[in-house]
């Protein structure tokens, strides 16, 4: 019988939170980090990937490009602010945000969680991939912002390593395929497609966008290994 | 011919702090059974299939039919509800365990409150109390009937909360079903008299931004709940809210 020495009710572990209602700021983080996928990082994704179709035209139309875009106004700042630090903290944040899931995708093993899973590996390979890409391609070796017409050897003699052009090759497939599942994660989460026939449909335009997006991406890493400009010298505009 | 068995499998502790221990049982096969009919022969006659006298098993159950919301376990490693789990359909050893996101009372049976909690933290309720008769309600026309009816039958089972990877001690997230309770008492023409505080609710921590999006919740819901477009539109209301709120202050 329960007595006050030996109460009936067992002391329970602690489980899951109640919601924090209205306390706390992870809100306004989570949204940043979200927002952040889209504008800049996936605007300057396209961006990027355009700039780097130039290659397909050779050497000099890929300098020309590389020269373009050094001489935007306040360029380094516009580096740091639209690029560099918005990528920073969408990768980390988006990496504290995987460590704080509990993937159960071998339990439940439905679509939907298999992209939640597949969009937690492709920004882990996007963010080893890009530290070292812009560590090697934009602070170390030859500087392109003042040597411009350097861009199209320096990628090349990058992308003579089998094994690099292979890192670039996956990277390239991660990262559209984050990106592209990225945006249907806006659409649904942000409300614009809360419909269930919307969500499907504009399921199949990020999938076009997505096969769209790579095809570009890896256009543009053949112009540097196919046959079209093999060992191309530094052009002089 | 031999009497045709069915053999379970169930994970079973004395309490919260016992080890966990496997029993394995071998019932009598009866037509149209389900887990919980098999967990009320084992509590019949507790005796393991080698033999061994043991405890009835403890779980939660009441209605038989789905929808007292009671019942959810882990049948065969996914969570679903023990009385609509038809024995027949099953593939044997029957594996039972307790859902694994809630604190453990005994055997099959956890502590489900924080769903509760949950409720009452976003005032899933339509506010109706007064000193006078407040007269009938306004009219919920067809339209609205629609939208909100399935939202209604949620049965607080916890599946959609155990099935989601964001929903554990790390997030504190308050899963989908208290967001699509959110977006029932949100619009219903009285209810909706607490629709902002509800949404600002929903923008603290743990709230509807720990979602992933993994879709599990919608797949796992036995009352078929459209939890996703719930989470999408309560998603933007949340957002919509804020963003006004900020305009404003
Ligand atoms: C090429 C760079 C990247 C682009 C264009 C990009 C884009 C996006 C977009 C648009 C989203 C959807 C936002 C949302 O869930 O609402 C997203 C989500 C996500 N990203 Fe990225 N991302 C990039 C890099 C990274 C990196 C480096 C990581 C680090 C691991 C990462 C981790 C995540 C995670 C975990 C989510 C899912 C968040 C959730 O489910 O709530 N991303 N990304
Ligand atoms: S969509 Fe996924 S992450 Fe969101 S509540 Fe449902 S199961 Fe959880
Ligand atoms: S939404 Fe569905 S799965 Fe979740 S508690 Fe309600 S009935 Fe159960
Ligand atoms: S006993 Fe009520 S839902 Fe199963």
């Amino acid at each position: 019988m329960a007595t006050v020495e030996s109460p009936a009710s067992p002391q329970l572990r602690s489980g899951v939170e109640p919601l924090r209602a209205g306390q706390g700021s992870s809100f306004i983080w989570r949204k940043l980090h979200s927002l952040l996928g889209i504008v800049p990082i996936g605007a300057f994704l396209l961006e990027h990937l355009l700039s780097n179709y130039e290659a397909l035209k050779g050497p000099l139309a890929y300098g020309n490009q590389v020269k373009f875009l050094n001489s935007l106004p306040m360029v380094r700042v516009l580096e740091w602010v639209f690029i560099f630090l918005p990528l920073l903290y969408h990768g980390l944040y988006g990496f504290y945000i995987w460590l704080r899931g509990k993937s159960n995708v071998v339990y439940y093993p439905w679509a939907g969680n298999w992209m939640y899973t597949i969009q937690r590996y492709t920004g882990l390979i996007a963010l080893a991939y890009i530290i070292q890409h812009v560590w090697r391609q934009r602070f170390t070796g030859v500087m392109l912002p003042e040597n411009p017409y350097y861009a199209f050897h320096k990628v090349q003699v990058e992308l003579s390593n089998p094994w690099m052009l292979a890192i670039y090759v996956i990277a390239m497939i991660a990262i559209c395929w984050h990106f592209a599942y990225g945006v249907w994660l806006f659409a649904a989460k942000w409300g614009i497609t809360p419909g269930v026939n919307a969500r499907r449909r504009f399921g199949y335009v990020c999938i076009a966008l997505g096969i769209g997006l790579a095809c570009l991406g890896l256009a543009g890493i053949f112009a540097f290994v196919g046959p079209w400009y093999p060992s191309a010298p530094i052009p002089t505009p | 011919m031999a009497e045709r068995t069915v053999i379970f499998e169930i994970k079973r502790q004395a309490n919260p702090d016992a080890p966990a221990v496997w029993e394995r049982f071998e019932i009598p096969w009866r037509h149209g059974m389900n887990v919980i009919s098999a967990l009320m022969d084992i509590a019949g006659n507790p005796v393991t299939a080698d033999g061994r006298q043991t405890t009835p098993i403890t779980y939660d159950s009441n209605c038989l039919e789905e929808i007292c919301g009671s019942c959810a376990m882990l049948i065969n490693g996914k969570a679903r509800m023990a009385c609509s789990a038809l024995i027949d359909n099953l593939e044997q050893p029957i594996r039972i365990e307790p859902l694994t996101k809630f604190p453990l009372v005994r055997d099959l049976q956890v502590d489900r409150s924080v769903l509760f909690e949950n409720l009452k933290r976003v005032k899933a309720w339509v506010p109706i109390d007064g000193t006078y008769d407040l007269g009938p309600g306004p009219r919920v026309y067809p339209q609205q009937q629609e939208t909100n009816y399935p939202l209604s039958n949620c049965i607080s089972c916890t599946c959609c909360m155990e099935v989601c990877p964001q929903f554990n001690v790390e997030t504190g997230f308050v899963g989908a079903a208290t967001i699509a309770q959110v977006k029932l008492f949100n619009n219903h023409p009285t209810g909706k008299v607490f629709k902002e505080e509800r949404l600002r609710a929903l923008a603290g921590d743990g709230g509807v931004q720990e979602c992933g999006y993994a879709q599990n919740c919608v797949e796992a819901c036995p009352k078929q709940l459209p939890l996703t477009t719930a989470i999408s539109d309560i998603g933007r209301d949340v957002v919509v809210q804020k963003v006004q709120d900020w305009l404003r202050s």
